[in-house]
C-alpha cells in the first residue's frame, strides 16, 4: 500500500465548511489579488463571517480590517494568505497562534521558483504540521464551495460557478478559470471547485479522499500536470468507484515518449510513460481525456444522466445521414444498435409516416414536429431490449427545435434509461440546446462525442459493479534464490544479467524454462548438445550483447554434434567480427521447442505507478506491430485474464482458422508469477521473456529467452 | 553619521513611501508583514533610500532585507 494511502484522512471541512474566515494581507486596491479575494468572498454570499487582516489598513470593502489574525477576537477557522511568499511563515505561525485548522496559501514564489522557494516550502509545510494545519496550494487560485451551507468563494477567479454535482481539481490555477468560463456557458455547476497549485500539503490524493464522501459531489474531475503518486491514485480511485459509486476522470497533460527511447529492452522501449500512465488509469476505472472539452462531454452524461444497464441504443434522428454517423460512432465505440421489440415497431407503424424508417435508427422523416419525436423516444425507451437512446436533429424549415427540445426533456425526465442529444448546428439550434442543458440532458454537437459519452458511462459502471478480486500470490516461490542472484550482480557493479541468470531467476518464480547449459569451448557444446537432444538453439552469453540476434549470435535448429561444434565457433567469429570487445562468457546451448506460438512477456518498474507487467505477440518485430497490453503489479486473475484478452492477436492464441487453441491458463499463471517476481525484487527495473514459446491447450508454456535489468 | 541619526531617517523614508505612521514602524517591524508593504513599494522604498542617502545598492541583495533594523545595518554598510 502507497505510504498516501495508509495516512489517515485528513479532515479538510475547515477549508470547504468554515465558520469564519481571515483574508490575511489584503489590501483596497481593487484589481489585485490580495483585494479581489476578499471582495469575491464578499460578493459570493458566504455564509460565515470574514475578517479582513491588512497590516495597515482600517477596513477592507467596508468591514473593518485587522493588522494581525491574532487580533481577531473571535475563532477563526480557515485563513486565506495572500502575502508575499517571504513573509507567508510569520503568517502561517500567527495562524496557528491563532488556532487556525486550514489554510489557502494563494501566494506563489515556493518551489516553483527553484531552491529558495523550495526552502520557504519545506518552512511552511513545518510550521503547519507543528499547529495541525491542513493548507492548500501554495500557488493557487483557491477554492470554491457551491453548497449553500457554505457559498464560499475563496478565490481570485473572476465568477462563482453555478451550484453542481461536479467537483473539479486542478494543479494549474490558470486553467480553472477557462474551465469556469467555459462551463457557465454550457450550464454546467460544480459542487466544489479546487486549485491545488504546488500540493505542499492536501494532494490530490487528500481531495479525492475528502470528496469521495461528500454528498454534494457526484463526479469528480481532476486535471493534473504529473502524477507524483501513481498507486495512491489508482488506490483511492478504485474506492471512490467502488465504495462511493462516483466516476473520475483525468485530464493528464504531458503525453510525450521521452524516456522509451533510449530503454534497453523491448518492454522498456514499448512502455513509455504516457502507455504505462493509459494502462494504469484504465486498470483502476478512471476516465482518462485528451482534452477538456471531452472530460466535461463525459462529465455532463455521469452527471445528469442515469447510467445505461448495457450498450445497446436507440437512435432517433430526423434525417438519414447524421443517423449513419452515429451509427458508425456507436459502433466504433463498441456500443449495439438496439432491436426493436414487436410492440415498439407496431407502435411506429401506427404513429409515424409510412415513409419513416422505423428500424434503428428511427428517421422520423426531415417534416417531423415535437409529437413524432415524443413516440419515437417513449416507445424506444420503454422497450426492454433499449437501454438508451440518441436523439439527433438537424434544423429543417418545419422543425419546431425548442418544442421538441422541451419534448425531448419532458419524455427523458420520465424514464430511467439515460437520453444524450446532438441538434447538430450552430445558431438555429441553440435555444433548443439552451432547454436541454438547462434540464440536464447533455447536449453534444458531434455524435462522435456522444456515443463516446455513452461507452465511458459504461466503462465506469463495469468498474464500479465489479467485484474486488483478490490479488494473486504463490507459496512456492523464492524470493531469497531470486534476490541473491540479483544482488551478487549489484555487488559486482552489473547492471544486466542475460539469458543464463534470467532463465534461474525466472524459475525460482515457477516458470517454465528449458534444459540449457553453458559451453565454453566448441567440445563441451557437442557435449552438452547431446546430453540435451537434438534439436538445440545455440546462443551467445554476454553481458555486452542485449540483442543477440543482431550480432548474428544465434544458431536455430542445430540437429547433430557437428552442427553443434560449427555453430560454436560461428557464432563466435560473428560475435567477435561485430562487437571485438564484447566479453563472451560462452555460449548457451538450450533445447528447441518446435511448434507454440511466440509471446512476449516484460517487466518495467515506473518512477510512478512501480511495477508494470506487459504482455503481447512476441518475436523480433514486437517493437513495429506494438501489440501488447500493460497491468501495473500486483495482479488478480481477472486482471491476467484482461491483459491476455485485449491484444490484437487474441484470435490467433484461442485458435484462429482452425487451428489449435494454445494454453492460455498457463500463460495466465506465468503472467501472475513474473508479477509476484516484480513486487518481491525491486531491484529489478527492466525484464524481458521474449519469446514465451506457448504450447497447445494443457501442454504449458516455456520460457525460450530472457534479459534482466537492474 | 551615527545609528540614531540613520534611523531616524531610514524611519522618515519608509512612513513617507508606505504611507505608515511612524510611531507605528518600530525596529523588528517586517516590510511587508508589520507595514503592508507590496511588491511595487519594496521596489519604491530601494529607490527612495538610494536617494535619500545618495547610494546605488545591490538591488537583489536589498530586497532581501525584511525588517527596519535590517534596512539600518544594510544601509550602514554603503554609508562607511
Amino acid at each position: 500500500m502507497s505510504d498516501l494511502m495508509s495516512a489517515p484522512v485528513k479532515d479538510l471541512r475547515p477549508i470547504f465548511y468554515p465558520s469564519s474566515v481571515a483574508v490575511v494581507g489584503t489590501n483596497r486596491v481593487v484589481g489585485t489579488v490580495p483585494h479581489d479575494i476578499f471582495a469575491n468572498i464578499l460578493k459570493s454570499n458566504f455564509q460565515g463571517i470574514v475578517y479582513p487582516v491588512s497590516p495597515k489598513e482600517r477596513s477592507v470593502a467596508g468591514v473593518r480590517a485587522y493588522k494581525y489574525i491574532v487580533d481577531i477576537p473571535d475563532p477563526v477557522d480557515l485563513a486565506v494568505l495572500v502575502f508575499p511568499s517571504t513573509v507567508c511563515n510569520l503568517a502561517l505561525e500567527q495562524c496557528g497562534q491563532k488556532g487556525v485548522k486550514g489554510a489557502i496559501i494563494i501566494s506563489a514564489g515556493f518551489r516553483e521558483i527553484g531552491a529558495v522557494g523550495i526552502k520557504r516550502e519545506e518552512e511552511i509545510r513545518e510550521i503547519a504540521r507543528r499547529y495541525g494545519i491542513h493548507f492548500i496550494g501554495p500557488n493557487c487560485l483557491g477554492v470554491i464551495n457551491t453548497d449553500p451551507l457554505s457559498h464560499l468563494n475563496a478565490s481570485f477567479a473572476r465568477k462563482m460557478p453555478q451550484e453542481g454535482n461536479i467537483a473539479f481539481l486542478s494543479q494549474s490555477g490558470a486553467l480553472c478559470t477557462a474551465v469556469l468560463d467555459y462551463a457557465q456557458a454550457k450550464h454546467i455547476g460544480f459542487s466544489k471547485f479546487v486549485s491545488f497549485g504546488n500540493k505542499a500539503d492536501v494532494s490530490e490524493i487528500d481531495l479525492m479522499r475528502y470528496l469521495k464522501d461528500d454528498p454534494k459531489t457526484k463526479v469528480i474531475l481532476i486535471y493534473l500536470e504529473e502524477i507524483s503518486d501513481g498507486r495512491a491514485l489508482m488506490e483511492t480511485a478504485r474506492e471512490i468507484i467502488t465504495e462511493a459509486g462516483k466516476p473520475v476522470l483525468l485530464l493528464k497533460s504531458g503525453r510525450t515518449r521521452e524516456g522509451a527511447a533510449a530503454a534497453a529492452s523491448h518492454t522498456g522501449s514499448l512502455a513509455g510513460s504516457d502507455e504505462i500512465c493509459d494502462a494504469a488509469l484504465k486498470q483502476a476505472g478512471i476516465i482518462r481525456c485528451s482534452t477538456i472539452e471531452e472530460m466535461f462531454n463525459n462529465a455532463i452524461a455521469l452527471a445528469s444522466q442515469p447510467l445505461p444497464a448495457g450498450k445497446r441504443v436507440a437512435i432517433i434522428t430526423n434525417a438519414g445521414g447524421p443517423g449513419v454517423l452515429t451509427t458508425d460512432a456507436a459502433i466504433a465505440e463498441g456500443l449495439e444498435l438496439a432491436r426493436f421489440s414487436e410492440p415498439t415497431l407496431a407502435m411506429y407503424r401506427k404513429s409515424l409516416p409510412a415513409t419513416a424508417n422505423i428500424k434503428n435508427p428511427v428517421d422520423v422523416i426531415g417534416d417531423a414536429r415535437a409529437d413524432r419525436y415524443k413516440v419515437a423516444l417513449g416507445s424506444a425507451l420503454n422497450d426492454e431490449a433499449v437501454d438508451g437512446a440518441f436523439v439527433i436533429l438537424t434544423p429543417q424549415s418545419m422543425t419546431d427545435i425548442e418544442n421538441i427540445a422541451a419534448e425531448v426533456c419532458h419524455v427523458a425526465g420520465s424514464q430511467t434509461k439515460p437520453v444524450y442529444a446532438s441538434f447538430m448546428g450552430e445558431m438555429d439550434v441553440s435555444a433548443g440546446i439552451e432547454i436541454l442543458q438547462k434540464h440536464n440532458i447533455p447536449h453534444y454537437i458531434l455524435p462522435e462525442s456522444m456515443c463516446r459519452a455513452f461507452a465511458r458511462a459504461l466503462f465506469f459502471k463495469k468498474h464500479r459493479d465489479a467485484t474486488v478480486e483478490a490479488h494473486i500470490r504463490f507459496e512456492d516461490v523464492k524470493p531469497d534464490c531470486a534476490r541473491s542472484i540479483v544482488r551478487e550482480a549489484i555487488s559486482k557493479g552489473r547492471r544486466y544479467l542475460p539469458e543464463t541468470e534470467a532463465t534461474q531467476i525466472l524459475a525460482s518464480y515457477g516458470l517454465s524454462v528449458l534444459p540449457s547449459g553453458l559451453a565454453t569451448s566448441k567440445q563441451e557444446a557437442r557435449v552438452v548438445a547431446e546430453k540435451i537432444g537434438f534439436p538445440v538453439v545455440m546462443k551467445v552469453e554476454s553481458d555486452d550483447i542485449v540483442h543477440k540476434f543482431d550480432v548474428q549470435g544465434v544458431v536455430l535448429n542445430v540437429t547433430s554434434c557437428e552442427e553443434a561444434e560449427t555453430a560454436y565457433e560461428s557464432i563466435h567469429h560473428h560475435v567477435k567480427e561485430a562487437l571485438p570487445h564484447a566479453v563472451i562468457k560462452g555460449v548457451n546451448v538450450q533445447k528447441m521447442v518446435t511448434g507454440g506460438e511466440e509471446v512476449i512477456l516484460g517487466v518495467k518498474r515506473d518512477p510512478s505507478f512501480g511495477p508494470v507487467i506487459m504482455f503481447g505477440m512476441g518475436g523480433l518485430f514486437v517493437e513495429i506491430f506494438k501489440d501488447v497490453s500493460f497491468c501495473v503489479a500486483p495482479l488478480s486473475l481477472r486482471d491476467a485474464d484482461e491483459m491476455v484478452q485485449e491484444i490484437r492477436a487474441y484470435k490467433i492464441l484461442v485458435g484462429a482458422r482452425g487451428a489449435a487453441a494454445r494454453d492460455l491458463v498457463s500463460v495466465r499463471q506465468c503472467i501472475l508469477r513474473l508479477a509476484a517476481l516484480a513486487e518481491d525484487v525491486a531491484e529489478i527495473k527492466e525484464l524481458d521473456i521474449n519469446p514465451l514459446i506457448v504450447l497447445d491447450e494443457g501442454k504449458g508454456c516455456f520460457v525460450a529467452d530472457a534479459r534482466i535489468m537492474l | 553619521m551615527d545609528r540614531v541619526e540613520l534611523q531616524q531617517r531610514i524611519l522618515k523614508v519608509i512612513a513617507n513611501v508606505l504611507k505608515v505612521d511612524p510611531k507605528e514602524i518600530t525596529p523588528t517591524a517586517n516590510f511587508a508583514f508589520d507595514l503592508g508593504a507590496d511588491s511595487m513599494q519594496s521596489i519604491e522604498l530601494i529607490a527612495a533610500f538610494e536617494e535619500e542617502f545618495g547610494i546605488e545598492m545591490d538591488e537583489e541583495r536589498a530586497r532581501e532585507v525584511q525588517t527596519v533594523e535590517g534596512a539600518v545595518d544594510f544601509i550602514a554598510g554603503y554609508l562607511k
